[in-house]
Parts: C-alpha cells; sequence; structure tokens
C-alpha cells in the first residue's frame, strides 16, 4: 500500500502516558496516566478488577440489582462519563468523580479502567479507527505474560486493532540512543536506567533481550524526589509547598553535583545560586517562594540515598555495577560501554556525568585490586560509558516511534487474524524489532 | 465522552500552543484522523510560518462535488500551493496573527475544522439543492407537482470498502451509509445499536432523522455503479432521512458535522459497549473465583507438607 497509516505508539507509565503516531519525534499527547470517574476513589464501590464490592450476594442471584454503585445496577450512559488525563485531575478536585491510576510500579493494575483510559486516548485524542492501524504498546521489565495477553485481549477484541506489538520499554530506551552522536553503532546491547514517576529500574540488555535475572530495581523516583523538595519547603516553612510547586521547583531548578561538600560551600561564597520560584496561585495571588540547598540535595538522594531514607542505602553507581556484574561475563565490556538513561526523572543536569565518574571509579578500584592480586600484570582496562541524549525524556516512546516507521515494522506485529487463530496466547513471544543484522 | 468532537484535537492544541507562545520553535508532525485523513502539521521554511496540510482518500470525489469551493470560502487569504503528498495546504505567519483573541482562537477553531469542512461539501450541495428543488415545489398543488425524483446520487468513497451515498430531493436529503463488518459480534453489537436509533425517535426524540438499517442496498442507491448486493450480510446500509427541519439555514452546519462523524460515532459505541461487558465479565469472573475460595476444603496446618527446592529452600504455598 503507497498510503500506509502510521503505527500509533502508545507508552503507558506510573506517571504519564506518552501516545503519538511512529514517525514522529516527539509524542503528541503527553497526559497523566489517571481516570476520573463517577463515585468516590480508591476501590470502594467502584469497579476494581480484583475485588468487587458487592460483599454478600453474587450478582447473579441478585439479578443485577445489586448495591449502589453496581456496574450493571447502571442503565444509562454512566460507563462513558470519565475522564482522563490532565481533565481526570481536573474533574477530580471538584466533587462527583475520584481519580484513579490504572497502572502501578509500571504494571497494569485495574483492566477495567485501562480499557477505559485506552478506549479514551483511541477515540478522543488520538482519533483514529483502531481497526486501520497497527499499534506499539510498551511493558516494563519483567511483565508477567499473563498481563501481556490482557493487553491483547483488550486491544485485538475490544477494539478489533490491526495489528500489535508489544516491546520492553527499555529495548525501546536503547533504540532512542541510537540518535546520539556518541553511539556509534545500532547495538540493543547496553545498560538502561529507566527512571521514571515509580520505579527506577537498570537493565542489562544483550542484543534485544533483557537479561531479567540480573534486572534491579530501585525503590527512589520522580515521586520520592518530589516528596524530598517538598519537606526540606515545609522544613522552612516556605509560603507554598504543595506537592506541584515541588514538582515545577525540581524540574525546574535541580541539578547533580560533583561534591555536595564543596557546593554547600559555593552556595555560601555564591549568593546568586539561591533563587526564587514565584508561584501563582488561585485567585490571581502569586507567592514566592525561596529556592535553596535542594536544588542539588534532590538528585543526590540517587547517590547518597541515606539522606532521604533508611531502608534503601545503595547508591545508584553502585546498583548499576552489580547489575552488569551478576550479567554473563561474555557481554559486560558491552554493558559499561553503552549505559543509556531514560525517563524523566534521569534529566537532573549532570546526572549523567556523575554517573559515568562513580561508575568509573568503582571499575578502577576493582581493576587495581586485581592487577595486585595478580601480580603485577596489567589490564587493558575498561570503557565506562554513559550516554546523555536528546530524546532521553520520552525515550521508551521514541524508540518506539523509530522502530514503528520501520517498513518491516508490520511483519513483527502479530495481526488480527493471527490472534483470532491462536489466542491470547500468541503474545507471549514477539520477534525482536530492530534486532542484529538491520 | 458520549460525542465525538468535530474537530482535531491536536491541531488544535497545537496551534494554541503556538499562537500563544513568545518563542517560535520547528514543528513536524503526521497526525492520522479518522477515515484514513491524515494531516502534516510543519515550519518547512522558517519556525513563524505554520504549514498545515491534509491527505484524504477520497478527495477527488469530493473536488467533483465543490470541495474547492467550499475551502476557498473557509479558508480564504491561507491557502498555499499544495505539499507534495497531500490534497490541499494551509500557511499560516505568526507574525500576521490577528490581533484580538477571539479571532486568534477563531482562526484555531476553523484550522482544527479542516476535516470537517473539507468533507463537507457534497452536504452542503445537496442542502443547497434541496432548497432549490423545494423552491421549484412552491408553485404547485399536491396534484399537479411533477414527483419529485431527487437528484443524481453523490457518492463519496471515503474509506477503502465504505462509501457514503447523498441524495436531494424536494423535501428531503437523504444520506446511506454502507458499513462493513468484519467481526461478528460487532454486527451484533452494530444492529442492537441502530434498532435503539429507531426506538429512542419513536419513544422520544421525534424530530430526529429517520434511521433505516438494511443488509441489502436500499432502493436509491440499487443503480449506483459499484453497489453490489452479495447476499453475505457483511456489508450495511444505514439509511439516514434529513427533513427539512434539519436543513434550514440555522441548523445545516450542525447537521452536516453530526452526520459526517456518524460512522466513527457508531464504531465508537460498538467498542465502548464492547468494554462495558468486558467489564462485567471481569466481575462475574471474580465472583466466581471468590465462590469457587470459599468450596476450598481447609488444610490442617500440620498436614502441610514443607516443599523444598532444588538449592533446598523452603515456601510456603499461600492459600
Ligand atoms: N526536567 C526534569 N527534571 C527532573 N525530573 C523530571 C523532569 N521532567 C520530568 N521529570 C519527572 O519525571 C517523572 C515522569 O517521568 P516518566 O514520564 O518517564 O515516568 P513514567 O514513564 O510515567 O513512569 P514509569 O516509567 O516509572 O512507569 C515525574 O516524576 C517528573 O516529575
Ligand atoms: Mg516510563
Amino acid at each position: 500500500m503507497a498510503n500506509q497509516t502510521p503505527a500509533v505508539v502508545m507508552d503507558n507509565g506510573t506517571g504519564y502516558s506518552k501516545l503519538g503516531f511512529a514517525g514522529n519525534d516527539s509524542p503528541s499527547f503527553v497526559f497523566p496516566t489517571a481516570i476520573a470517574i463517577k463515585g468516590p476513589t480508591g476501590g470502594g464501590g467502584g469497579s476494581g478488577s480484583g475485588r468487587p464490592a458487592v460483599a454478600q450476594k453474587p450478582s447473579y442471584l441478585t439479578g443485577g440489582a445489586g448495591p449502589s454503585g453496581h456496574l450493571s445496577a447502571k442503565r444509562g450512559t454512566e460507563d462513558l462519563d470519565y475522564f482522563i488525563g490532565d481533565e481526570a485531575l481536573a474533574q477530580g478536585s471538584g466533587p462527583g468523580y475520584g481519580v484513579h491510576y490504572p497502572i502501578r510500579h509500571g504494571q497494569v493494575d485495574n483492566w477495567d479502567h485501562m480499557e477505559r483510559f485506552w478506549q479514551n486516548s483511541i477515540f478522543k485524542y488520538l482519533r483514529v479507527e483502531p481497526e486501520d492501524h497497527y499499534f506499539l504498546l510498551t511493558e516494563p521489565p519483567l511483565n508477567p505474560p499473563e498481563s501481556r495477553e490482557n493487553t491483547a485481549e483488550i486491544m485485538f477484541e475490544t477494539f478489533n486493532c490491526a495489528g500489535l506489538y508489544i516491546a520492553v520499554q527499555a529495548v525501546l530506551a536503547l533504540a532512542a540512543s541510537w540518535t546520539s552522536s556518541k553511539v556509534q553503532d545500532r547495538s540493543l546491547t547496553g545498560t538502561v536506567i529507566d527512571s521514571g514517576d515509580g520505579v527506577t529500574h537498570v537493565i542489562p540488555v544483550a542484543e534485544g533481550y533483557v537479561i531479567g535475572s540480573s534486572i534491579k530495581s530501585i525503590p527512589i523516583a520522580g515521586r520520592d524526589i518530589t516528596f524530598f523538595v517538598q519537606s526540606l519547603l515545609r522544613d522552612r516553612g516556605e509560603a507554598d509547598s504543595s506537592l506541584k510547586t515541588a514538582e515545577r521547583i525540581k524540574e525546574e531548578f535541580c541539578y547533580v553535583s560533583p561534591d555536595i561538600v564543596k557546593e554547600f560551600t559555593r552556595f555560601d561564597k555564591e549568593p546568586e545560586r539561591f533563587q526564587k520560584y514565584v508561584v501563582e496561585q488561585a485567585g490571581g495571588r502569586s507567592v514566592t517562594v525561596d529556592v535553596g540547598y535542594e536544588r542539588f540535595l534532590a538528585p543526590e538522594i540517587f547517590f547518597n540515598p541515606e539522606i532521604h531514607s533508611s531502608d534503601f542505602l545503595t547508591p545508584l553507581p553502585n546498583v548499576v555495577d552489580t547489575v552488569i556484574q551478576s550479567s554473563p561475563i561474555d557481554v559486560r565490556r558491552g554493558l559499561y560501554k553503552n549505559i543509556v538513561l531514560s525517563g524523566g526523572s534521569t534529566l537532573y543536569k549532570d546526572f549523567g556525568r556523575r554517573l559515568q565518574r562513580d561508575i568509573r571509579h568503582l571499575v578502577d578500584a576493582r581493576i587495581k585490586k586485581s592487577e595486585e592480586k595478580s601480580g603485577g600484570v596489567k589490564s587493558g582496562g575498561l570503557e565506562v560509558q554513559v550516554i546523555t541524549h536528546k530524546r532521553q525524556r520520552h525515550g521508551p516512546w521514541f524508540g518506539g516511534s523509530l522502530l514503528g516507521q520501520t517498513p518491516e515494522f508490520r511483519s513483527y506485529c502479530h495481526t488480527k487474524a493471527e490472534y483470532d487463530e491462536i489466542g491470547p496466547s500468541i503474545v507471549r513471544r514477539f520477534a525482536l524489532l530492530g534486532g542484529p543484522g538491520q | 465522552m458520549l460525542l465525538l468532537e468535530y474537530h482535531n484535537l491536536l491541531l488544535k492544541s497545537i496551534l494554541t500552543e503556538r499562537f500563544n507562545s513568545a518563542t517560535p520553535a520547528s514543528i513536524d508532525q503526521v497526525i492520522s484522523d479518522f477515515d484514513g485523513v491524515t494531516f502534516h502539521i510543519s515550519t518547512p521554511e522558517t519556525k513563524t510560518k505554520i504549514l498545515v496540510s491534509i491527505s484524504v482518500k477520497c478527495f477527488s470525489d469530493l473536488v467533483q462535488h465543490g470541495a474547492l469551493g467550499v475551502l476557498e470560502r473557509e479558508y480564504a487569504g491561507l491557502i498555499t500551493d499544495v505539499e507534495a503528498g497531500y490534497d490541499f495546504s494551509l500557511i499560516v505567519d505568526l507574525e500576521n496573527l490577528p490581533a484580538e483573541p477571539e479571532e486568534k482562537e477563531n482562526l484555531i477553531r476553523r484550522i482544527s475544522l479542516l476535516k470537517r469542512n473539507t468533507m463537507a461539501a457534497p452536504f452542503e450541495k445537496a442542502i443547497d439543492e434541496h432548497h432549490r428543488l423545494a423552491e421549484a415545489q412552491k408553485g404547485f398543488t399536491t396534484e399537479t407537482a411533477p414527483t419529485g425524483e431527487g437528484t443524481e446520487v453523490m457518492v463519496i468513497r471515503y474509506r477503502e470498502e465504505e462509501a457514503m451515498y447523498i441524495q436531494a430531493s424536494h423535501d428531503r436529503v437523504t444520506v446511506i451509509f454502507s458499513t462493513v463488518f468484519r467481526e461478528e459480534t460487532d454486527r451484533i453489537f452494530g444492529k442492537v445499536f441502530l434498532s435503539e436509533f429507531v426506538d429512542a425517535r419513536r419513544r422520544a426524540i421525534q424530530n430526529a432523522p429517520q434511521v433505516l438499517y438494511r443488509n441489502d442496498p436500499p432502493l436509491e442507491i440499487r443503480n449506483v455503479a459499484g453497489v453490489k448486493d452479495d447476499g453475505t450480510g457483511e456489508i450495511g446500509y444505514i439509511t439516514f432521512v434529513l427533513f427539512p427541519r434539519h436543513l434550514t439555514p440555522q441548523r445545516r452546519e450542525e447537521s452536516i458535522s453530526h452526520i459526517q462523524t456518524f460512522r466513527d460515532y457508531f464504531h465508537y459505541h460498538i467498542k465502548a459497549a464492547k468494554a462495558y461487558m468486558h467489564s462485567r465479565m471481569r466481575r462475574r469472573v471474580a465472583d466466581f473465583l471468590k465462590v469457587l475460595n470459599r468450596a476450598k476444603p481447609e488444610v490442617e496446618e500440620s498436614e502441610k507438607k514443607e516443599k523444598k527446592t532444588a538449592t533446598g529452600r523452603s515456601f510456603r504455598v499461600q492459600a
């Protein structure tokens, strides 16, 4: 076909969903993965997938006239009365609607909500007839296969989409780094540090395959850093210490310093490092918030977690090093050479530089030790390179857009006809997109 | 969301963002819309000149029925050379925007309705035709009136296998959609949905257009080239009859917008209905699982055997 429809690329993250068409260099829509539906917040009475609200009698005994809030008691168009994204948050702050987040820790938690979230994404935002398009969706590392099957069920049975490919976010993030000038060969080997809103994953990938046994996740991500900034603002008694303000300050002012002790003295010497953030509050008033040490302290919790929590104490560079050391020996060199950043919480200035320096220190120390042990035999050294690139922010989405526009993309998808033939289990396996030889 | 919007949300949000921002930025986005429509919004020369192009599958059909005239009326002053690979292009100069915020809004709205306006031509033509025929009819009494056979049927092949047929006569405009269902389930949902349309009209909304559904080509279009009755029932025909009250100068714009989105609306609701069924099914399964779990015999704590993995670690099976 000369005029093929572009593939739809959807990256639904814990915090934000990125939607758009393959071939574009940025997603068409980025909005919170949130849905506002009638009724109170959180599980109770809602249409949760796992725990139905009906307590005593199952619905087939009450003949559909179950307790209030029961789905089958609704006769009108309530099932269409909901909002997603920014509209959901706006509606949720008023009465009547409750906000739900269908994705937790990267995985779909409530399929009812997710199905409706997709429905609105497709028809209201993207405005496409799913039967005419191929879809590329993303999944977190170690997504259970059942979850994939559920996704396929919805995509094929509800939406009749023409074809579907589900890619691992980390692999797409590697593909996204091909735009960096530092990357010479388009290899799918590397270590991906994906830090979004909910969790941070360190994922080794060899030739496009995730080394599942070596993945490590760190319970520190965007949300925690926002909380940290908020607590500092509160301690100082700033005029506005809402979560939203904390997040804006984090995104606009924070950076990674080479050494926090020196950074403190620099702040004392150069008062212009203290800044001010003006918040426009509701009602037209505006207040000024001072921005101080949190500028470099907040992202520092990746490197010195003890300043924030007492449960998790391993610095990110050490986690990366451990992950690579626990991977098969023949890929380690490639994993050190291509450490790729992805996700919103890796955007701090100098994040990559600090990470590279710290990992290099660890590696050099180990090499030195083994050289001493072996009695002076020189090692060839090991190249450590952390790749920072322009597409990092929406890395998985952008990788999907790159791969989704290739002419061979469609042949890697499972089609509706194949799904009808074999069933949901078909999506347990996908051929590797953008793999070797392309 | 009950109804679909007529404008393209993304075009609207990009333009709104660009119109109200002081720093120019380059844009290059391909945007799909329903019915095989593709937009391309870009800044090929300078960041302050935004080019918006549209490609429509049935553009040649539309041109035949006066699309260019409608577009020239709607977008006077913005039309530019057509971008290669597309059917129609507009250019907006950010340095020459109207000063009033309302006029800016208006411009954004007009551009984001590009698809709607491109597809509007045959409907406009049919409505004009209807008014002309109705006027000609006026001088006659019922007996002497020439039996208005209606104009020739306009065919808009707006999708690969589906088409719209439009015919005007002195007392109505008939719009027929042919629609293909690949899925058995969809066909059934579609039927239920349409009979609900017919019912609603009977019950409450008497001034809605008349809707008919059938599996063989309706009389009006039997003789149109390309219409065939394959007898499989895969193709359905939905007929809307728009009466003069829908075609008044005040109502016509709204009617045109509505009827254009019909197919997408229809398919959107079939899918929404399926999503609704699915959530009920999930709920039912959860109920059954609960019953099953209650029926599980309790195992005495002491009877539980400890199981060991190959490495000798032990774990408990969760009840
Ligand atoms: N410039 C920035 N500097 C620092 N943090 C940022 C910046 N921009 C966005 N963030 C943070 O990044 C997070 C969102 O990132 P992202 O969209 O990658 O997450 P996600 O994909 O929704 O979540 P996950 O990948 O965990 O499922 C938010 O916490 C946001 O505050
Ligand atoms: Mg993510």
